[in-house]
């Protein structure tokens, strides 16, 4: 086989995509991921995390079942990364409890929280509900209280990507496929951009799995064939701080499920819901949204607008092409296609899903694929750890070994769990690494320059997907420039370079931050246009340079 | 607690301070309320007047020439309402640029000799280095960053000298982005070098700020210690020029300079910080102690209470703190409190209003911005020398810096505006916030300080 020949080819690095890469190499495929940008850095990027009970999906109990099955593989493979979150669900009339569908999702709930290791479904007094969130407003009449899992979407597309290398696969980022060409019997070329380069490179795959999520009817369509999608527009809004200590969940305006999680040190507000044709990559919050979201959650937790929003942030949700019925309507698992039937023998897409079976998704097209190839291998993806499992980390000793604050070394833990070991190791060699870099989010030099050295970052925005590096309360005002230049350094980078990497970075965070932009955000935004327009002079920069507008800068 | 003064200076920035001096040097007896920590102890510290011209990317090669051409462009821009005078001056232009050159001036007198010494003025445009390696033109720097001029054809070595634990310098790469600058403008130095001192002060090698290493130098007996490492370095490098990030000292900055300078042979300066920065806080307390030198009174955690304009004088302002309420009789007020950063301008999603006295506020273009939604003001694109409406907004003033109502006229006779409120410039883009705020501030102080003391501007 050639170096360029691949049993397996994967197009997208979402949740899914990797969680493919890794199973197609476990299995001792020869696998190779390609993914247009970053690991993540699309629809799984823009989730809230959770790893769903189901609760909401109470017509489609084999699903629940999947989803339960699901979260227990997430929490044996990937603990370090994963958290349990309280989610109340408060009402201001009774009758929020009996109607819509919630009696018989307590319902199904209760089947399943012995095997999630959850309380029973409770419906607290206002009381009760007040005293775990005193935000709740003083109205409420009861609440539902139910536990959900969370994980760290960024990392366990990163770990399921590092886990695929580790078993032999190759994972290339920044690689744009553009032409799929079906060679009869012997598979699909696949000819992509390596937008690093700028070369157009060609391998070939005896399968291609397409988990290019909102992109993947584009994919196919390379191919000739054909897959229908209903994309919807999904936004959440960001505040600056954990306003609730526990999750909420609630009816919006129009009868729909919205929720605000405290997220790390934030609070998320999501989502919306709007059927979708844009190209993905222009899509920004719109007015309407943000206000959709703030209405929706005046009525129980009446100072929300309270606080300051720090940004918005956009993803595409590729669903199950179920046309005519509302979006709560739709099925919210997931199928895969094979494209046999249409003629193209080799290519596998999938539609729907959620990030809690992405495993599963994995899981069931690999099993097709491996039918495909003539080849009877196991699934083992549930069954191994991803990495950072090795064990427990003792947080107090190593702060006390290390000189670095527990907070700082908590916060690394719950993204790296055991890789924590290896970080302070570059710390010995490298004392003054021991500096935090983002303020925000204790991320200190040797984390940064770890994550550079390990988990091929090429950008800022790649190294904040990976660390968390300026998603605080700043939004990136006072780390930019320090990570910047580390990122430079490691990857020695020119001084335009270095430049145009601090836009890059900031455009990205303005594209986030413009839609929601009122109240204290304002001053936030003053201060960031002092630091890199007014004393770095990085506005004039961006005509002296080489700067290429982004797809949403374009977009009049 | 009730107080009477003949002038109150609500904001303790640039504008606030420049007014509060002026007014107290006219014979005015001054009292200046400031909430908390003013913008621009949140700045570099460098007094820049004019950069570029709003929207252009031409660099200015003196405020001087970028006075002109802004009185003659942008007739509402707060150097043109500097110029406007009385009904029979005809020449905007040249007033204009007579009040800034005096501010700046002036300014520089009061500072010398303190550790916010300034170097330059308003006939040519310096450039100060950044911590970046970029470079940003400013009629003013303050004199332990100023880098020395360059000769045509200087063979200098230009060294780049971070700090271990001091993660605001990366001295690799800012001297890579340096050299890349001046390959591209041609301009010298052309040779560059970096390095990292290991100083651990007090004990810390790392998470460390330059306010900490600028206190540490601030004791004499570190001073020697330090003062061998940069030698050290300077000599291996062959250095003629060393650039550090500021830490020189918040008060002994100057004679460590001076004796860095006599030890290395070589121009040792610092770079030009973000915010907040060791110069900000040189700058922000050189201008209160020379506020309060003259006499002024400076209530510090207080602020003014919101509230409407009556009639057609402000006769009392209610300040408020913590722990008291504070009921201030005054004959003239001048409004410094600022843009965003400040607080003096606030926003809802409905649309901005000044915070204090409800009064009448514009964008960039002088069109009334109260029902205007801030994202509106916003470019798509973040960083680009068309800047963002929002930073233009604030207010609009008549020719003695009073603000007016839609009508257009003075909302109140002895109320004026300075710095960073005023309505018609994005500071940032055109590099010229705290040469703005010095100017207007100082013109405000002497009209009010008029105003209070002879009645009537």
């Amino acid at each position: 086989m050639s170096k360029t020949d691949y049993d397996v080819i994967v197009i997208g690095g979402g949740s899914t995509g990797t969680a493919v890469v890794r199973d197609s190499a476990m299995r001792g495929l020869k696998t190779l991921l390609l993914e247009r940008d970053d690991i993540a850095s699309a629809t799984v990027g823009t989730c809230a995390g959770m790893i769903s009970s189901g609760f909401k999906y109470y017509n489609e109990p084999e699903f629940m079942d999947m989803c339960t099955d699901e979260v227990m593989h997430l929490r044996k493979i990937a603990r370090h990364i994963v958290m349990k979150l309280p989610i109340l669900f408060p009402v201001l009339d009774f009758s929020e409890i009996s109607s819509g569908g919630v009696s018989k999702g307590m319902e199904e709930y209760a089947k399943r929280v012995e095997r999630r290791g959850v309380p029973p479904f409770l419906i607290l007094a206002p009381e009760v509900a007040l005293e775990l969130e005193p935000m709740l407003h003083p109205d409420v009449v009861a609440s539902g209280y139910i536990e959900e899992f969370f994980i760290d979407p960024f990392r366990l597309s990163v770990l399921q990507a590092m886990d695929a290398k580790k078993h032999g696969a190759d994972v290339y980022t920044y690689s744009e496929v553009t032409d799929l060409t079906v060679v009869e019997k012997e598979g699909i070329g696949v000819s992509y951009h390596n937008r690093l380069t700028g070369q157009i490179e060609t391998v070939k795959g005896k399968v291609v799995i397409n988990a290019a999520g909102p992109w993947a009817h584009k994919i196919a369509k390379l191919a000739g064939a054909n897959l229908d999608l209903r994309l919807t527009k999904g936004s959440h809004i960001i505040l600056d701080r954990r306003i609730v200590n526990v999750g909420i969940t609630t009816r919006a305006v129009d009868r729909r499920w919205v929720y605000m999680y405290p997220h790390e040190n934030t609070t998320l507000i999501g989502t919306t819901d709007l059927p979708t044709w844009e190209n993905p990559d222009e899509l920004v919050a719109s007015h309407d949204e943000i206000e959709y979201l703030f209405k929706s959650f005046e009525w129980i937790v009446p100072s929300v607008r309270e606080a300051r929003i720090i940004r918005t942030m956009v993803g595409v949700r590729p669903m199950i092409p179920t046309w005519k019925v509302p979006e709560d309507e739709v099925s919210r698992s997931f199928e895969v296609v094979d494209h046999e039937p249409q003629g193209v023998s080799g290519l596998i897409s999938f539609t729907g899903g959620k990030l809690v079976v992405c495993r599963r998704m994995a899981q069931d097209a690999v099993d097709l694929a491996c039918e495909k190839l003539g080849k009877g291998l196991d699934c083992r993806t549930h069954i191994e750890p991803l990495p950072g499992m090795e064990g427990d980390v003792d947080i107090l000793g190593l702060s006390e070994e290390h000189s670095i604050s527990q907070h700082a070394l908590e916060r690394m833990r719950i993204r790296r769990g055991t890789e924590v070991q290896e970080i302070l190791n570059l710390v010995r060699e490298y004392p003054e690494w021991r500096s935090s870099m983002c303020t925000c989010e204790p991320v200190i030099e040797a984390e940064i320059r770890y994550a550079i050295r390990n988990e091929f970052p090429h950008t800022l925005n790649d190294l904040r997907r990976r660390l968390r590096l300026g998603t605080g309360p700043c939004q990136g005002t006072f780390c930019t420039f320090k990570a910047a230049a580390i990122l430079a350094e490691e990857l020695e980078l020119n001084g335009e370079d270095y430049q145009l990497e601090i836009m890059d970075f900031l455009s990205e965070r303005w594209k986030g931050k413009r839609p929601p932009m009122r109240g204290e955000q304002l001053a936030q935004e003053e201060l960031v246009q002092g630091v890199y327009a007014c004393v770095a002079n990085l506005d004039q920069t961006m005509n002296e340079l080489d700067y290429d507008l982004k797809p949403w800068e374009e977009v009049s | 607690m009730d107080l009477d003064t003949d002038v109150l200076v609500i904001g303790g920035g640039m504008a606030g301070l420049a007014a509060g001096i002026r007014s107290q040097e006219r014979g005015a007896n001054t009292t200046l309320i400031r909430k908390g920590q003013s913008a621009t102890s949140y700045s570099s510290g460098a007094i820049d007047v004019s950069g570029y011209l709003p929207g252009g990317s031409q660099q200015l090669l003196s405020a001087r020439e970028g006075i002109e051409a802004i009185t003659s462009l942008y007739p509402l821009h707060p150097y043109s309402i500097l110029g406007f005078g009385s009904a029979d001056n005809d020449d905007v232009p040249g007033l204009a640029i007579e009040r800034v050159g005096q501010a700046v001036e002036w300014l520089t007198k009061h500072l010398k000799s303190t550790p916010a010494q300034l170097y330059g003025g308003i006939d040519s445009n310096l450039e100060g280095i950044t911590l970046v390696g970029t470079k940003k033109p400013t009629a003013l720097l303050q004199q332990t960053i100023w880098p020395g001029e360059f000769a045509v054809d200087d063979e200098g070595v230009m060294l780049f000298l971070g700090i271990k634990g001091v993660s605001d310098l990366n001295p690799k790469i800012a001297s890579k982005t340096f050299l890349d600058n001046q390959a591209r403008t041609g301009e010298p130095p052309h040779k560059v070098g970096n390095a990292s001192l290991d100083i651990a002060p007090f004990g810390h090698g790392y998470n460390l700020s330059t306010t900490n290493i600028a206190r540490w130098l601030d004791r004499e007996e570190n001073l020697v210690t330090f003062i061998e490492q940069v030698k050290k370095k300077a000599e291996q490098f062959g250095a003629t020029y060393v650039a550090l990030p500021p830490i020189l000292g918040l008060e002994e900055n100057l004679k460590n300079q001076k004796a860095l300078q006599e030890a290395t042979g070589a121009s040792v300066f610092e770079l030009l910080a973000f915010p907040p920065s060791v110069p900000s806080f040189r700058l922000q307390r050189g201008l209160e102690r020379v506020f309060i030198e003259k006499g002024g009174h400076l209530l510090i955690g207080h602020e003014a209470e919101p509230c409407g304009i009556e009639s057609s004088k402000i006769t009392e302002v209610l300040a408020r703190s913590p722990r008291r309420k504070v009921e201030i009789t005054t004959r003239s007020v001048v409004l410094a409190s600022g843009k965003y950063i400040g607080g003096g301008l606030a926003a809802t999603v409905e649309g901005l209003r000044e915070t204090v006295f409800g009064l009448m506020t514009v964008t960039d273009e002088f069109r009334e911005s109260g029902k205007t939604r801030p994202q509106r003001l916003t470019n798509v694109v973040s960083l680009s020398p068309e800047s963002h409406s929002l930073f233009g907004c604030g207010l609009s003033v008549d020719q003695f810096l009073r603000p007016v109502n839609p009508d257009g006229d003075a909302t109140a006779e002895n109320l004026f505006a300075a710095g960073s409120i005023l309505a018609g410039y994005s500071y940032a883009m055109e590099k010229c916030g705290l040469g703005v705020a010095l100017a207007t501030g100082h013109y405000a102080g002497e009209t009010a300080a008029a105003n209070a003391t002879g009645g009537g501007v």
